[in-house]
């Protein structure tokens, strides 16, 4: 049995939410929450916690940096291990937003795009 | 160079400046012209590479080039025409303005201007930290613009003094990028920017936030060498005796935002000391007929999103001005901040008409009911002084405010009072 504690973010409440978690891992209690829609954000975000993750590549000689992110919320625990992918990455030609640099990325069914320009 | 009279001038090419122009155009204007003083226009949205831009505007998720990238588009396409590298210098009540840029100095006469200047970051000099004055004290966004726009990583070990939103930003920004952020010291006893974002970038990060302390000293002589942090007693004063050092190499300040209007006093707009931005009408319009304004120049908002709409609002008025209109000078009602709220805008409302008015509280405070007068608007769950609340003054209020009012105090009390 295990007490996790989630803040709900769905509004300047920010209710901190205590969840308790059985032997199998499934949720057994909810206690916190003021509303219907901040338990659904609480048992997701316990169930699985993704964000939207975006960081920089580097860019050829003198074009600056270029923004990238993920086109889908993945597990925010892959954010340090996508952060060593991005470091690597160059990227010479020139590119719009949208545009796809790696294709589901670390396996996490995300791609990973352009989301400014150079 | 442009010069010469122009339907719409837009002193500042950011969102709320983009949002402005393009509304404008889009009234059958045929010269709108957008002045900005960088290098390209979206403003701060260039350095802000993380996504929550557009949530409420779009409906979308989008990063802020992203979100920039729609309106600069949407500009060019209507053919706004835009000042790069050009700066206004000048400006007088009955609008005419000089522009220094590259190819020299240019007046401008236009038939209606708006200011969309944005705002800047309160620096440590306004904050009155004692020690010495060493290298590696940035503000929040500077260091946003080293790691996101230009490539360069400000320091090793940082502390962060306040938590406003670009501050918890940078926290998460810079601990991806490998810095150790040792902490985020706030001198409230709750984080001055929104909840998403106390999570998101500090918890998930595991990043120490200490609330109800501030920064008490700085250290080092060639670059910072470590801060003292204190905790603060209600009146935000230090308590001796609590003083810690933290060991850093980077002290950066997240710590407020200032609309900047050294045009608008140059113009002769009066500004509202709690705001620090023009005091402005339901149309957007200031004190000076024919001046607009809109965004964080007017006062700080939130969301980007609300940037824009009130960036299109003063477009449209500016638009509408340009053809002729004149504002109405009967029935104006002056806004009142009342209890628990900070600030209210617009400042004055003309009688009858629809409104959309944006106020702040001073304290966080749960189930509290918004009162226009003596009139309910709206039941609010929760409120605290980093979330804006937006709501719509109609004929439906109207009808129960009654007539021959010339002030109006906008509350906030709790419910169950």
């Amino acid at each position: 049995m295990t007490e996790p504690q989630i803040i709900c973010i769905g509004c300047p409440l920010g209710c901190s939410v205590t969840l308790k978690i059985d032997e199998k891992g499934n949720i057994e209690t909810l206690t916190g929450n003021q509303c219907q829609e901040g338990r659904m954000y609480v048992v997701a975000e316990f169930q699985s916690p993704v964000r939207i993750f975006t960081s920089t590549v580097l860019t050829e000689k003198g074009m600056g940096l270029l923004p990238v992110r993920t086109d889908k919320p993945i597990h925010k625990g892959q954010f340090k291990e996508l952060m060593r992918v991005t470091a690597k990455l160059r990227v010479s030609s020139p590119c719009e937003p949208g545009q796809i640099l790696v294709h589901n990325v670390l396996g996490t069914g995300a791609n990973l795009i352009v989301s400014g320009s150079i | 160079m442009i010069s010469g009279v122009v339907d719409v001038a837009v002193v500042g090419g950011g969102p709320a400046g983009l949002a402005a122009a393009i509304k404008a155009k889009e009234s059958g204007l045929e010269k709108v012209v957008i002045i900005e003083r960088g290098g390209y226009l979206g403003g701060l949205l260039k350095q802000c590479i993380h996504n929550g831009f557009g949530l409420f505007y779009f409906r979308e998720d989008l990063t802020g080039p992203e979100y920039a990238r729609r309106f600069i588009d949407k500009a060019h396409d209507l053919g706004v025409e835009v000042m790069l590298g050009s700066m206004v210098v000048k400006m007088r009540p009955d609008r005419s303005m000089v522009v220094s840029s590259k190819e020299g100095l240019s007046c401008l006469l236009p038939k209606a201007t708006v200011l969309a200047m944005g705002c800047r970051e309160r620096s440590r000099e306004s904050l009155s930290i004692p020690g010495t004055r060493p290298a590696g004290i940035f503000t929040a966004g500077t260091a946003q613009r080293y790691v996101n726009v230009e490539g360069f990583i400000p320091g090793k070990e940082v502390v962060i003094l306040g938590s406003g939103d670009v501050g918890m930003i940078m926290a998460r920004r810079l601990t991806l990028e490998g810095v150790a952020v040792r902490a985020v010291v706030e001198v409230l006893p709750y984080v001055g920017g929104l909840i998403r974002n106390e999570v998101q970038c500090l918890h998930d990060f595991d990043i120490p936030l200490w609330l109800e302390h501030t920064v008490t000293a700085v250290h080092g002589v060639e670059r910072v060498e470590a801060v003292t942090v204190a905790r603060v007693d209600r009146n935000w004063k230090p308590i001796a005796g609590t003083e810690r050092t933290i060991a850093c190499d980077t002290l950066l300040i997240s710590a407020g935002l200032i609309p900047e209007n050294e045009l608008s006093r140059l113009a002769g707009v009066a500004l509202d000391p709690v705001t620090g931005g023009a005091e402005i009408d339901e149309n957007m319009e200031t004190s000076v007929a024919g001046i607009f304004s809109g965004g964080n120049c007017v006062h700080v908002n939130d969301l980007v999103d609300n940037v824009t709409w009130e960036g299109e609002a003063a477009g449209r008025s500016a638009a509408a001005c340009a053809g002729g209109r004149k504002r109405a000078e009967k029935g104006r009602i002056k806004l009142k901040a009342g209890r628990n709220v900070s600030y209210v805008v617009p400042q004055t409302i003309t009688w009858g008409e629809e409104a959309t008015l944006s106020i702040r509280v001073k304290e966080p405070a749960e189930q509290v009911r918004l009162r226009v007068g003596d009139i309910p608007v709206r039941a609010v769950r929760a409120v605290k002084p980093s979330e804006m609340i937006k709501f719509l003054l109609s004929g439906k209020e109207w009808a129960k405010l009654g007539g021959e009012i010339d002030e109006l105090s906008i509350t906030c009390d709790s419910r169950r009072d």
